[in-house]
């Protein structure tokens, strides 16, 4: 869109994503110079380890610089979803691809659990943030497994899609499962690291899937299958 | 390492890198040798891979958006589509840094088969690089029927691929859903989108409804779908473009023109559109946007397959409009500006003579509204000269009165503008502009201003005010002497008036304004009114006497 404005009038958030665009770039040169040092690399475990740490992290970096540009874009008012119908077991082996590498060289083990039938209605780049920066959350506070759930569901009387993120960790500290998940802006709490944006943005995102009346959310809670924190995504 | 059915599909197909980074050019080469891929070519900026595209066939293009200088991914796309040198059987995927897709989105027609995020990691790239082959390896026989346009074929073969509970089944809609508009067959279209519509307000399928909706002359429904589509999807180019179409075929051409400015700040490299919207502001005589939109598409459109003779014409026509008579500092800038656009056209399409003889004219009204009157003439002479007048287009035919009104040379014009109408009475929209011409000669500002009169007088004749109506006819008639419904009006108010006053001065005015156009052909659309006038004047002569 047009960015015309004269310099005097162009505030932090603009300045702040145009960098953001900038880091992102330069993040990707990273990422694929190190595809190519991994390449040469003798496959051995203990560099295994630590190239699957700088993708870790790096990936972490990009998923935060993602959340910045959408919060910047919320802010604006031009973010929308470009809903389509996609399966779910496509988006799901696109995350395990992503991570598969990185988890087993900390040690966890990440399960799929999704009918090989089940489509949904949603937009794909912005719903795949979610869940990896779910994913990468997670495997911050799991001991050896993830598993990510997708199936339907009914509430009020409406069939929804639920995609969730369960860990074996000490699940989520009271404090953020009281938190009402989009009125984070009013919560951010930077000590605790960058979860409060994610979830701000989750939500967010989320609530861009609508379907007559009933709007997407995100919900969080501890137990669920592995007895842990359990990240729930619900859409119409 | 690595996916055997992946390997497989990788190995059958050639691929085609483009990205202006070298570093992402080796790693992303090393990624798909490493999934089993043999042929792979690298480009590193547009040109090269069109170039590249020229002469060898790809199935698998992974293009960045962002190419640096000069063109983009989209207008790699685009050029590939349009050209047919991308068969619906290969596979286009725009790799962008961008997380959303607002910046990239175009026309259906021109959108990539997939979008992949930056940074592209490994062993996502595999993933879904696997999906994306599969699909194509499982939806080929579809994409070869149409290829080979039997699109019969193709609709069947997308119903049984339904009927199978395909998870393709999306696609297939999609793609039925466009072929059966291919083939003329809207309401088999239209059942399509509805249905899928019944279920979720997805945009694809309200973009194809208003479009079906359009086909069959629907226009105010069509309008009302494509603006409920740009309510949800703001950056829906296709949704705005849409309300501007159906407003053109309602008439509302200034409703049109807005919906088409906003299509294009969502998406300003499409030079088909940025043209579509010029010429719309010039319709609406709204020069100084037009003129912004065809500055837009000209930088977009160099070196490109929009970069014709035509856009530069009428770009260099509009400024020099826009410059006429314009004697500050903006006005000389616009002059100079206009002289480029032709200057490019005698440089850059010197084998098109037409083109170039027009660019001349055009030149030679800045030339004479500079003040350097006889270089002008000279050019006109020579223009005059070699010009085949007795068949050139209406175009230049139009160009070349212009040029000879500015000159002074109003005989010479308004003979060249009768001829033409003769010769062009069976071809209306060209029969409408050398009317325009015959009628007003002189700047469009000018123009503007004698319609607004104009339309003054005809609202105080239809009030009654009889004397205030004269005179805004009269004042209109002192900037465009010779327009035909503009003297048509005044005569027909002054013989009214002079039945009720007996005044002599006022069938002298009916007098002269019917003199001043007699010599409108017959051809022309005011001639019939000319006539009954005529006849209307000769009988309030006799009857007042």
């Amino acid at each position: 869109m047009d960015n015309s404005k004269s310099p005097s009038e162009v505030d932090f958030s603009l300045i702040l994503a145009s960098s953001v665009h900038d880091m992102k770039n330069s993040l990707g040169m990273l990422m694929h110079s190190l595809e190519e040092l991994c390449e040469q690399l003798p496959k051995d475990n203990d560099q295994g380890l630590s190239a699957s740490t700088i993708r870790y992290e790096a990936e972490r970096v990009n998923n935060d610089l993602i959340q910045l540009l959408g919060v910047y874009r919320l802010q604006r008012k031009t973010m929308t979803a470009h809903v389509d119908e996609h399966y779910l077991d496509d988006i799901l082996a696109e995350q395990n691809a992503q991570y598969s590498e990185v988890f087993k060289a900390r040690g966890i083990e990440l399960s799929i659990d999704c009918s090989s039938s089940l489509a949904w209605y949603f937009d794909r780049e912005l719903l795949s943030g979610i869940i990896n920066n779910a994913l990468n959350n997670a495997s911050r506070y799991s001991n050896k497994c993830i598993k990510l759930k997708a199936y339907e569901i009914e509430l009020n009387g409406h069939t929804f899609l639920e995609i969730n993120v369960n860990d074996d960790g000490g699940g989520y500290p009271e404090d953020i499962l009281k938190l009402d998940p989009s009125d984070i802006q009013n919560n951010l709490n930077f000590k605790t690291g960058s979860t409060s944006l994610g979830l701000y943005f989750a939500s967010k995102v989320a609530a861009l899937h609508q379907q007559n009346e009933h709007i997407g959310e995100i919900r969080l809670s501890n137990g669920g299958d592995l007895n842990g924190g359990v990240f729930r995504l619900l859409l119409p | 390492m690595g996916n055997q059915k992946l390997s497989t599909l990788c190995n059958e197909s050639k691929f085609l890198i483009v990205d202006d980074f070298e570093n992402f050019r080796s790693s992303l080469r090393l990624m798909l040798s490493s999934f089993g891929a043999n042929s792979i070519e690298t480009a590193s900026n547009a040109e090269k891979a069109l170039e590249l595209c020229k002469f060898d066939s790809f199935e698998v293009i992974l293009c960045d958006l962002n190419l640096g200088a000069g063109k983009n991914g989209q207008q790699v796309l685009e050029e590939l589509r349009i050209k047919k040198r991308l068969k619906r059987t290969h596979l286009f995927a725009m790799v962008t840094a961008d997380t959303s897709k607002e910046a990239v989105l175009g026309t259906r027609e021109f959108q990539p088969d997939a979008y992949i995020a930056k940074p592209v990691t490994r062993s996502t790239l595999e993933e879904r690089l696997l999906q994306l082959l599969s699909q194509q390896v499982h939806l080929k026989p579809i994409n070869k029927e149409i290829d080979l346009e039997n699109y019969a074929k193709a609709i069947s073969l997308c119903q049984q691929e339904i009927d199978k509970g395909s998870r393709y089944r999306s696609w297939c809609l999609q793609t039925m859903a466009d072929l059966y508009r291919k083939i003329g067959d809207s309401s088999s279209a239209q059942k399509i989108y509805t249905e899928v519509l019944s279920k979720r307000p997805i945009d694809w399928a309200k973009i194809g409804l208003g479009k079906t909706l359009y086909d069959s002359n629907q226009y105010e429904e069509a309008k009302n779908v494509f603006s409920s589509a740009a309510e949800q999807s703001p950056f829906l180019v296709e949704a705005f473009e849409g309300i501007s179409n159906s407003c053109l075929k309602l008439g509302q051409k200034s409703d049109a023109q807005s919906a088409l400015t906003q299509a294009v700040s969502i998406s300003p490299r499409m030079v088909k559109r940025q043209t579509k919207l010029a010429q719309l502001c010039l319709e609406n005589n709204d020069l100084t946007s037009a003129s912004e939109a065809f500055r837009h598409a000209v930088s977009f459109g160099q070196n490109t397959v929009h970069e014709v003779s035509k856009l530069y014409l009428d770009f260099g026509r509009c400024l020099s409009d826009l410059a006429l008579g314009d004697t500050s500092i903006k006005g000389d800038a616009l002059a100079s500006e206009a002289s480029i656009q032709l200057e490019t056209v005698l440089r850059k399409f010197v084998t098109e003579e037409e083109a170039c003889h027009c660019a001349n004219l055009i030149k030679s009204r800045i030339l004479i509204d500079r003040g350097n009157k006889s270089p002008a003439l000279n050019l006109i002479e020579k223009t005059h000269n070699t010009v085949d007048q007795a068949h050139m287009s209406a175009e230049l035919g139009i160009e070349l009165s212009r040029s000879l009104y500015a000159a002074g040379k109003l005989d010479e014009a308004e003979k060249i503008l009768i001829d033409l109408s003769q010769r062009f009475a069976h071809d209306p929209d060209a029969l409408a502009k050398i009317e325009s011409v015959l009628d007003e000669p002189e700047p469009l500002e000018i123009k503007i201003k004698a319609k607004g009169l104009n339309k003054s007088g005809i609202s105080l004749f239809e009030s009654g005010r009889l004397e205030e109506a004269i005179e805004a006819f009269s004042s209109a008639i002192a900037l465009t002497p010779k327009h035909a419904a503009l003297n048509l009006n005044l005569a027909q108010v002054a013989i009214k008036l002079y039945r009720e006053t007996k005044d002599n001065s006022h069938l002298s005015l009916a007098q002269q304004s019917l003199k001043r156009i007699e010599h409108i052909p017959e051809q022309h659309k005011q001639y019939r009114r000319l006539q009954h006038i005529r006849a209307l004047l000769e009988k309030t002569k006799y009857e007042v006497k």
